[in-house]
């Protein structure tokens, strides 16, 4: 894609996007031009989609894909785990496994098991395991030192 | 990344070692006082280090075996099939071990005595890492109530 920036002295300040197709990359610009931080784009059956940030119970990574799964829908999102972790702002969203990021406001209940791993039980029913090398941060986490 | 990687190796490698470590000297430790009980009931009020050195390393080996042959069975979430050989082959790992060390007089009384202790320690022990969790369970559920509470407010 193109880049041209310029500065102006005068005027008021715009932009103007020239797309050929309506991609998650130009909704992401749009979003952030409209203000729209706490919504993601991303691509289901339908086609192009928007997501709250507060609908996502968990990201999950597939074969180098990430998927956002909200309570009826799974939106196929750009980029990896890490840079969606890097992307949302605040700390409710937690990194629990190698393949997993989960909503903590959308966990319903937790429970110890042994090898100090957690199991999560998201507010849909799913149990997301919240691994032994990511537990005693997601603790830390709940106690509010990061 | 690599080199996180390798740390997070050694730190698993580590937090497992130390478990085993711990479970030997526990374990030593409920030998120890039933092999005192039966030098007292003997007369005998002197312990052999030999036995005591035996001991510890049965009780290291053991812990090998049980944390990476039986899934860790004491810290099991339930006991099944194989939390419970592993109880029943271990503990018969200790019977010989104590039958042919002598650290019972080789007395076949104490032995079986020794057998039904070490079941009932393993018991014990199950129930009390349950018990823990259970705990901690709730510590954990308190915390997670507190968080969102918090988020909604700063929302």
């Amino acid at each position: 894609m193109k880049v041209d920036i310029q500065r102006i002295e005068e005027g008021e300040e715009s932009v103007v996007l020239r797309y050929k197709e309506l991609t998650p990359k130009i909704n992401r610009i749009i979003g952030i031009l409209k203000d729209e931080e706490d919504r993601l784009w991303g691509r289901n059956d339908a086609g192009s989609v928007s997501v709250n940030l507060e609908a996502i119970y968990y990201v999950e990574s597939v074969d180098d894909k990430i998927f956002a799964y909200t309570k009826e829908d799974v939106i196929r999102l750009e980029g990896s785990l890490n840079s969606f972790i890097s992307e949302v702002r605040g700390d409710t969203f937690f990194r629990c496994s190698k393949s997993m990021i989960i909503n903590v406001n959308k966990v319903s209940a937790l429970k110890s098991l042994s090898s100090n791993r957690i199991d999560a039980t998201m507010e849909n029913g799913e149990h997301i395991m919240i691994s032994r090398r990511y537990a005693s941060d997601f603790r830390r986490l709940l106690r509010g030192y990061k | 990344m690599n080199e996180k990687k390798k740390i997070s190796i050694w730190e698993a490698y580590l937090t497992k070692e130390i478990g085993i470590e711990f479970k030997a000297c526990l374990y030593f430790f409920a030998i120890l006082f039933l092999y005192c009980v039966f030098r007292i009931i003997e007369g005998d009020y002197s312990a052999q280090i030999l036995h005591l050195a035996e001991m510890i390393f049965t009780c290291y080996i053991i812990g090998y075996i049980q944390v990476y042959c039986f899934g860790n069975f004491d810290e099991a979430e339930k006991l099944k099939g194989k939390e419970i050989t592993g109880m029943i082959v271990c503990t018969a790992v200790y019977c010989v071990v104590s039958y042919f060390g002598g650290w019972f007089y080789k007395n076949l009384i104490y032995t079986l005595i020794f057998v039904a202790y070490l079941l009932l320690t393993y018991v014990c022990v199950f129930f009390i890492y349950k018990s823990k969790r259970q705990i901690d369970d709730k510590i954990l559920n308190d915390e997670l109530r507190l968080f969102q509470a918090e988020h909604k407010k700063s929302e």
